[in-house]
């Protein structure tokens, strides 16, 4: 966990007027797994092409794998894999084909080829399905084989794009297992997703809005920082609620979850009374009001209406 | 090198994996084939002749049987009145009507001569024109051959004859500008879908970030679509020599090359056509847009010389126009490379220029 995979320093891209990214920096260790959340439209994209070599930054530089990405864009094609979203994969050729075909492009040929396509069927447990049309296998087996394709050449850096888009929970866990063994072997994993729960499980994770990265920070930090601010309300009717306490000057932010608010509040004693206090004018019922400590969500949530304000 | 080859490879197993491809390849030239083969027969023969003979000599059923035996004309009935065989004209029961008047055979030997009519239906001009010059030369072969002539000599041997094609058949004319109409609509159609189908999937999103190198995807894409092209080819030339005879008289090796470079050109088109189309419907509209200017400005049909010249000069620009002429002098005329240079070089400039226009348009689409 020392060397440094992704050394990205103030990268931005402008695509005429509209800045898409916004002077980014971060860095990415060797074995880390990185989540890089952030709504769609928000930047997420466009970083990815630009650390993948396929699109030149406007200004600013980052490293991948030990190349620089304005100058050695081949070098890093070379060192990355790529899982995207959307299945990239040919539906005409059997798994094996497919496999056969990107292990050519990266110079894997002959034994060398079958070898390496038998280990990695094995590690990703797609062995028993090598002579299937990939057009014929369920979400979860083509996102498993994007991952095997990806794999093939043994990248030091991989990109994910969302993963684990639509598929079924049990796929998802298998192909995170796979990431975790990865990240033990070294691996440094960039993996952009919409799932907390998956963000969750990232050693570090970026949130980036409107091109800029608004905060990064392993998963606990963040949590952390935004729970000492945070209440939950349990209280009816909840629409009228929502409405009474948005207008509190002490609390910034407020989501609804089941039949409680969690508010952001700026000072939790201060937005506390304030909310007793405006219950009992609206006449509105609280069961209760408590600080809790912040999931994901909440983090993303408030960090998505701030950088909105 | 290793690059284009794995694109290559890929790119056979999709064509060999689509059942509808390659029953396309293998299907549309030998149906083409067998349509202008058989069925539009422009050799006007056989046409229906109704015949009114009011003399019934030996001399006038002589001419009849004349008419009868040219191939041209097949006398469909005698009829006993004028009316009947106007009637028959109109109707388009019979393309010509023979009107041989009461003292035929008494007014030729006379030596007064006689007038016998022949009525032609001219609402279709190219029958008609065959019906006028053949009658034309069974009525001078019939006066010949009967001795009805005095024996004065025509200071003018006039003997025209007809080369290459002495039969004039018109399968001859027609297949070999055939093979260049099946290549030029199918080849640019399946390059054209096969590099758009990589877009519409996603493909390209996943290739771009392989060390590949756009020149390599091309050529990795164009060279199987050559040999599909160059199977067509050969699928449609053996085709033609064997079922409908079609002669390959010059040097089938010189052939074989001029019909790459037009393959190069085709090839050249379905990369343009996949640099503007969005999705594969668009990428076959676009070629097929091309098509009827193709069938009707090349000369594949009608002869380009009597076009006005702004039609002929764009005729100028279709590829096909310089095949046409290229394998059908091949074949026909079994003329050789140093005949064609006219055709040869405008196709290698279209190569040349379709090419390099369309690569680097790709080139800026891929970035």
């Amino acid at each position: 966990m020392s060397e440094i995979a992704i050394d990205v320093k103030n990268l931005t891209r402008n695509f005429g007027k509209f800045t898409a990214v916004d002077h980014i920096t971060f860095s990415i260790a060797y074995g880390e797994i990185f989540g890089f959340l952030g709504a769609n439209g928000a930047g997420k994209s466009t970083t990815i092409r630009m650390l993948c070599g396929i699109l030149s930054p406007t200004s600013g530089d980052a490293i991948v794998a030990g190349y620089h990405v304005s100058t050695h864009s081949e070098d890093i094609k070379r060192s990355i894999g790529y899982v995207s979203q959307r299945f990239g994969l040919y539906t005409d050729l059997t798994v094996e084909e497919n496999l056969q075909f990107y292990g050519r492009i990266y110079g894997i040929n002959g034994n060398a080829a079958k070898a390496r396509i038998d280990e990695i069927l094995k590690m990703t447990g797609l062995s028993s399905w090598r002579s299937r049309l990939a057009g014929e296998l369920s979400g979860g087996w083509k996102q498993k084989l994007g991952l095997a394709n990806a794999l093939l050449h043994r990248p030091k850096v991989l990109f994910l794009d969302e993963p684990t888009a639509g598929i079924d929970p049990l796929s998802r866990r298998a192909v995170w297992e796979i990431l975790y063994q990865l990240a033990d072997e070294g691996v440094a994993l960039f993996v952009t997703t919409h799932y907390m729960e998956e963000a969750e499980r990232c050693n570090q994770i970026g949130f980036i809005s409107a091109g800029q990265l608004l905060k990064i920070g392993k998963p606990s930090e963040l949590k952390a920082e935004i729970s000492a601010n945070l209440l939950e309300v349990e209280c009816e009717p909840l629409m009228k609620a929502s409405q009474v306490f948005s207008r509190i000057p002490e609390v910034v932010g407020l989501t609804a979850y089941g039949t409680t608010l969690h508010l952001n509040v700026t000072d939790s004693r201060a937005a506390e009374q304030a909310v007793a206090r405006a219950a009992q004018k609206e006449n509105i019922h609280v069961t209760s009001i408590k600080s809790i400590t912040a999931s994901l969500e909440d983090v993303f949530a408030s960090l998505t209406k701030g950088a909105r304000e | 090198m290793n690059n284009i080859k794995a694109i290559a490879i890929k790119e056979f197993i999709h064509i060999v994996r689509d059942r509808r491809m390659l029953m396309m390849i293998v299907l549309m030239p030998l149906i083409q084939l067998l349509i202008y083969g058989y069925a539009i027969n422009m050799d006007v023969k056989h046409l229906a002749l109704v015949v009114y003979d009011q003399d019934q000599t030996y001399l006038s059923r002589r001419l009849i049987a004349a008419f009868q035996q040219s191939a041209y004309f097949d006398v469909k009935e005698n009829l006993q009145d004028a009316t009947s065989l106007r009637r028959s004209l109109d109707r388009g029961k019979a393309k010509a009507g023979l009107l041989i008047p009461p003292d035929f055979t008494k007014e030729i030997l006379s030596g007064r001569g006689v007038n016998v009519q022949l009525l032609i239906d001219g609402t279709d001009s190219n029958p008609a024109n065959v019906a006028l010059s053949s009658s034309q030369a069974i009525v001078s072969a019939f006066v010949q051959k009967e001795g009805l002539l005095s024996a004065e000599i025509s200071p003018l041997d006039f003997r025209p004859r007809l080369w290459y094609n002495p039969d004039l058949k018109s399968s001859y004319f027609m297949i070999p500008g055939l093979v260049g109409l099946v290549l030029q609509l199918f080849i640019p159609m399946i390059t054209a879908s096969a590099i758009v189908r990589e877009k519409e999937r996603g493909n390209v999103e996943q290739l771009l970030v392989t060390p590949i190198k756009s020149y390599q995807l091309i050529l990795g894409k164009l060279i199987p679509y050559l040999c599909v092209g160059v199977v067509m080819y050969l699928l449609i030339i053996v085709a033609a020599h064997l079922l409908f005879g079609v002669p390959i008289r010059g040097n089938p090796l010189t052939l074989f090359a001029l019909t790459t470079l037009f393959l190069t050109v085709c090839l050249g088109i379905g990369l343009f056509a996949s640099t503007i189309a969005e999705n594969q419907q668009q990428a076959s509209q676009i070629v097929m847009f091309f098509a009827s200017p193709s069938i009707l400005l090349s000369g594949f049909i009608f002869p380009r010389e009597t076009m006005p010249t702004f039609v002929y000069y764009i005729g100028n620009l279709i590829p096909l126009t310089y095949f046409v002429k290229i394998i059908r002098g091949v074949t026909l005329k079994g003329v050789g490379l140093f005949d064609l240079w006219d055709q040869v070089i405008p196709l290698m400039i279209m190569a040349v220029v379709i090419l390099w226009f369309s690569i680097s348009r790709f080139q800026k689409r891929l970035n």
